[in-house]
Parts: C-alpha cells; structure tokens; sequence
C-alpha cells in the first residue's frame, strides 16, 4: 500500500485548461474523495492518477515513484468504472481474473485470489454468470472484484454507484466503506453526491473548474467551508445567502444588517472590513429556529413534511428566497409570517471574493 | 401450441378467465396492403411459380407437368457436382477472407492513423464499381502473358501462374477478386461494429496490462462478434449465389473448372432448358436453405448466450 503525492498537476486539451495546478497529499490507507459539479475536472484527475490520460505538467508520486511517463498497469492501481467494464462474453470468474491471465499468473494461484475476491465480496454462487445474468449491484461487486484481486496499492473508483437505484446505492457505499476499513486500503473516489462525499471519506477534495476549493476532512468542510463554493457545496439542504452591510467592527465580531434581517454580530475575521462593506452572510438551514422577534422574517412559500423534520421554502423581504429546516411537528402553512433566529457563531462571513472569514483564521 | 393449450387449459381451470386486452393497433389493417401486394407480386408469386415450373417443361407459351424429371436430370448432369463443390469452395474462400481482411483493415482505420478517412473512402471504393467492369478489368490485369499482374511477377523474376487460365487456380482468382471487390462492405460492417465497443473495456483492460494483440483477442474480437456474423452471413449468402464475376472473368471456365451452381443455372437457360434450369435455382435456393440456416442458428445461438 501507499500514498499518492499531486504536485501542481495540469491538464489541457489543446488551449483549454481542464486541471489548473492541483496539489494534493494522500496518506497511505486514506478514503479520499473528490466532488464537485459535473465538468469540474474531478474525473479527468482520477484518470490522469490512472494513467488513462496524459499529464500536461506537474508530478504524480504514488509511493516512492514519479508515475508520470509510467504505464497504467505498472502503477500498483485499480480501477472501478462507472459502468463496470465488465466484458459481457466472460463470466465473473474470468472477468474478475482477467488482470491476473494477462500478467500470467499461474492457474492455481489465480484461482485462489479470484475465490477470495469472491468470498470477500459474497459473490461465490456468482461466479459462473455472465455479466447479463446480474443485477446491477451484483455487476458493481463483480467490478470491485476485479480490481481485490490485482491487489493493488490504490483504489480507484469513478462514480461507482451513480448507476445503482437509491436503496442499493446506500447500501453498496456500506459495503465501499466496510471494504475499505477491512482492506485498509488507499482509495480514491470521484463522485459529484455530496452525501457519498460526507459518508465514505477521510478527505474529501471539492473540485470547481479544474481548481481545489477546499481539502478537509468531511466535518471540516461542513463547519469551517473556504468559500462560498464549498460552502454551497457540501451539506444538504444547501447553505443559505444573504447579502448584508458592515455596520460596525469591533475585535473578533463583525455587525452586520440588511434588508433582510436586523442588526447582528458574527464572529468573524475582522481585518481590511470596514463599516459599509459588503459582505455575504451564510447560514445553514437546520441552524435557524423559529423565533418571535428573531433577527430574520420572511414568508412561508413552501412547506414540505418529511416526518422527521419540516422543510420550509421562505420567501424574504429582498426576494431571496431561503430553506429552513425545522422539527417535524410544526404546523406551518403557505403564507404565513415566520421569524428565524439563530446562533451568530453558527454563520459565516463571506468576503466579495466569495472568502469565508472564520474567526479563529485571525 | 401444446404450450398454448396448456396455459388455456389452466386458465380455464383456475377461477375466472383474465381477458387479455389487445392493444389496439395505432394504424388501420389496410396501411399493410401496399408492401402486401409489391412482396407478393415480386416474391411470394415468382417463388411459388418457380417451385411450380421447376415441375415442368415449359416455353414462354406452355408448359407441360414432367414430376420430378428436371431434378433428376439436372442432379445427373456431369459437371453440376463439380459446381456444387465449387460453389461451397468459393463462398467459404470469399466469405473467410472476408471476415478476416475486413475486421484487420477494420481495426486499422479504427486506430489513430494519418488520413483515416481518405482510406476508408479507397477500401469503400471496389463496393461501387460494376461487377462486370471489375471481372472484365481484373481478367486483363490477368492474362497469363500479357497481364500487369504477371509482367510485375516477371520484373521480380518470377513466373506467375495462368490465373484464369490454369484449371486448379481459375475458381481461386475469381475469388480474389470477389474479395477484392467486397471486402470494402465487410470493413464497413466492422468498423461500425468496433466503434459501437465502448472505450470503457479498453482502458479497463489497459489498466490490467493488456498488449495491443490481447485488446484485438479479448475486447475487439469478442465484442464486435455482432459484425462477424453479419459479415459472415452476408458474404456466405453471396459467395453461394455468385454469379456474373465468375461469368464476366471465366464463364466457368477452363472447361468446367469454375463453373458454379448459378453459372450452371445459366447455360441450361442459354440452351433453352427452362424447366431444368428453373429446377436448378430451386435446387440453389435449397442448397442455400440448408448451408445457411443453421449456420444463421447457430451463430445467433452463441450471440444470444452472452
């Protein structure tokens, strides 16, 4: 097993930059995830870590050794595709040893790691089919299969469960997660779900036009987002904005007020802000609660109950509109007045440039 | 219909009858008569006649009912077994090297090569020229003298063969230039097939080290099976119908040395044999039935079993 070093790896096709100087370190054993939205470059990096596309400039170390020029099979990976790339004329025996026929393994040493693979994955009563024969959950397992049995030094996983039903698809990142804990494994995996992103990873990576936004550990990035990006980004339902005024600086805390809500005091970093300044307030839905005489007060446009909890679409004052997550018995309905309030350490303070001003960066 | 019987009678013995819905037909029965008329005209009629007049010996203005007597003279004819045999010869030489020279010249303008395009236009090309034009050029190109072929052979030094006119190699010439002319539709089938393979199975198998030659064996090959049984029908059927290059190039000839069943067909016409000859295409029509079909199963079979 290893880790992987990216040190400002590029990527361009023709003039067009699709990677624009990525520097990332993985440690051996980590569940490392990138996401982003759909063109972010978030798979174009996972497969220039495979080897299936070229690098345009900077260095990839996986362990000891500089793998730019190196050919896929000689990097110590595997891979999981998206659509398994299982071959449909094999059955999952063949299929699941197919690396190990090309690099001739000997015939019992390659059934014994193919029976292994199997055991690991329960899918011995599988082996005999073909890839037509299975369920798509089964295919996926089969995929992951073939790459156990390379025994390699990372996992490679390209959106593997983006064409599994819902149910199974919670499932099968249980199983990812559980794999991974038992194999103790490096894995990299590009997905653009965020909830995949929160569950499975140590890391996680969010990627927006071919740049890192932000690298931390899942909780991290909830809490203590970079920018208004990953801010936007991770957690569901996503953060909310306003737009407010600097009315006043004092050491820690920063007084802002808007349209929108009256005056309150964040803590925030404070330098180069001065009163008049504008600046993005964010706050989470499942922060704000319902309070008489809160700081914010909007309209109740939508109202949907999912048992547990109550999410409400609220139209504000200036027309932004907000979600607010409350308990699951409230009884509110369509037009009715609604005042928020919530911790001011719970929000954040974005710059113009879209730069969270966490306090404790001071 | 024993199934059939079976579900009905089940069905019947079970608690009510479930009535099937038929879904409606979005277009009224009539909308059907056209293409009805023009097949039946063209096909279901000349066929049914055919199988009728090949009992027969008949004119343009009668004809009289004979039984079995064209089959039996025409299966005593001396030299249709030598056609037969030539026939299934050639549709197995055309059809092969058809298979095999398509999908490599296939796979050669899948790969990334300069001016792909402009190439596959040149194989493409052979497939829209005349056959007689091909058969009358190629037997020119052919001549054992005074052929370019030849005279190219003789620069070399060496001394070609009579092509068409050395009695063991005519049938084989002809089929070179069959394949020639074909193998531009076969390529065609192929790259349509091996471009359909998604990149997917490559870059998984390059991950696993796979060599160019292993990708050909174990990810082309396989998977554009599709197009080899296309490819393979088609050529086959049309190996075992050949007729107008082996005309325009030997007229079966030297002596009976290439005649095929069609060619054969086509001599009892030119003699007035009508009622012979039409027995002949029935005996061809059979002959492709019987080769064909259950290579057709048995290919799908094995399609169908991935």
């Amino acid at each position: 097993m290893a880790g992987l070093e990216l040190k400002s790896l590029h990527k361009s096709y023709g003039n067009v930059e699709v990677i624009k100087g990525v520097d990332l370190t993985v440690e051996h054993g980590e569940f490392v995830v990138f996401v982003g939205p759909s063109g972010c470059g978030k798979s174009t990096l996972l497969r220039m870590i495979a080897g299936l596309e070229d690098i345009t400039g900077g260095e990839l170390w996986i362990g000891e050794v500089l793998c730019n020029g190196v050919e896929p099979r000689d990097r110590g990976i595997a891979m999981v595709f998206q659509n398994y790339a299982l071959y449909p004329h094999m059955t999952v025996y063949d299929n699941v040893g197919f690396g190990l026929k090309l690099a001739k393994t000997p015939k019992d040493v390659r059934d014994a790691k193919i029976r292994e693979a199997a055991r690991i994955l329960q899918m011995e009563h599988l082996l005999e089919r073909k890839p037509s024969q299975l369920s798509g959950g089964q295919r996926q397992r089969v995929a992951i299969g073939r790459a156990i049995v390379r025994k390699p030094e990372v996992f490679l996983f390209d959106e593997p469960l983006s064409n599994l039903d819902a149910a199974l698809r919670v499932e099968t990142r249980m199983e990812i997660a559980k794999l991974h804990h038992d194999l103790g494994a490096t894995m990299i995996y590009v997905t653009h779900d965020q909830v995949e992103a929160m569950t499975l990873a140590d890391k996680i990576v969010v990627l927006n036009g071919g740049v890192v936004q932000q690298v931390g550990a899942p909780i991290e990035l909830y809490q203590r987002p970079a920018n208004l990006f990953v801010a936007g980004f991770i957690g569901s339902p996503k953060m909310n904005f306003v737009s407010v005024t600097v009315e006043a600086v004092s050491a820690g805390r920063v007084a802002v007020a808007g349209k929108d809500m009256a005056s309150i005091a964040i803590p925030a970093r404070t330098d180069g802000l001065k009163p008049g300044d504008t600046v993005t307030l964010g706050i989470r839905p499942h922060d704000l609660s319902e309070e008489s005489g809160g700081a914010i007060v909007g309209r109740v446009a939508l109202v949907e109950r999912l048992g547990n909890e109550t999410i409400i679409s609220m139209q504000l004052p200036s027309e932004a509109s907000w979600l607010v997550v409350l308990d699951g018995d409230h009884n509110l309905s369509i037009g009715q007045n609604l005042a928020l309030s919530f911790e001011p350490d719970r929000a954040v303070i974005f710059d113009a440039d879209g730069t969270a001003r966490h306090p404790d960066l001071d | 219909m024993s199934v059939m019987t079976q579900t009905g009678t089940a069905g019947a013995g079970a608690a009510a009858p479930v009535p099937v819905l038929k879904r409606p037909s979005p277009y009224p029965g009539w909308f059907f008569l056209p293409a009805a008329i023009i097949y039946g005209l063209l096909f279901l009629l000349p066929t049914v006649a055919s199988l009728y007049f090949s009992l027969t010996r008949w004119t343009l203005f009668n004809s009289t009912f004979i039984g079995l007597d064209n089959f039996a003279q025409f299966l005593r004819e001396p030299f249709l077994i030598k056609g037969l045999i030539n026939t299934v010869i050639y549709a197995v030489v055309t059809s092969g090297l058809k298979v095999v020279l398509g999908l490599l010249l296939a796979v050669l303008l899948t790969s990334q090569i300069a001016a792909r395009g402009y190439l596959r236009s040149v194989v493409f090309f052979p497939v829209l020229v005349s056959t007689v034009g091909v058969g009358i050029t190629f037997t020119v190109l052919m001549h054992p003298t005074n052929g370019m072929i030849n005279e190219g052979l003789a620069m070399l030094g060496i001394k070609g063969p009579g092509w068409l006119t050395n009695p063991s190699l005519a049938l084989y010439s002809v089929a070179l230039v069959d394949v020639w002319k074909g193998v531009g539709l076969a390529t065609v089938i192929y790259i349509a097939g091996i471009v359909a393979i998604p990149k997917d199975y490559y870059e998984a198998a390059r991950i696993d080290g796979a060599t160019k030659l292993q990708n050909f064996f174990y990810v082309t090959l396989p998977l554009c099976r599709p197009a080899t049984v296309t490819v393979i029908i088609l050529s086959f059927i049309g190996g075992l119908r050949t007729f107008d290059l082996i005309w325009a190039m030997t007229r079966g000839g030297p002596g009976f040395a290439s005649d095929t069943v069609a060619s054969v067909i086509y001599k009892q016409y030119q003699a007035g044999f009508y009622g012979l000859s039409t027995a002949g295409n029935v005996v061809l029509f059979a002959l492709i039935a019987v080769l064909v079909v259950p290579l057709t199963m048995l290919l799908n079979r094995r399609e169908g079993h991935e």
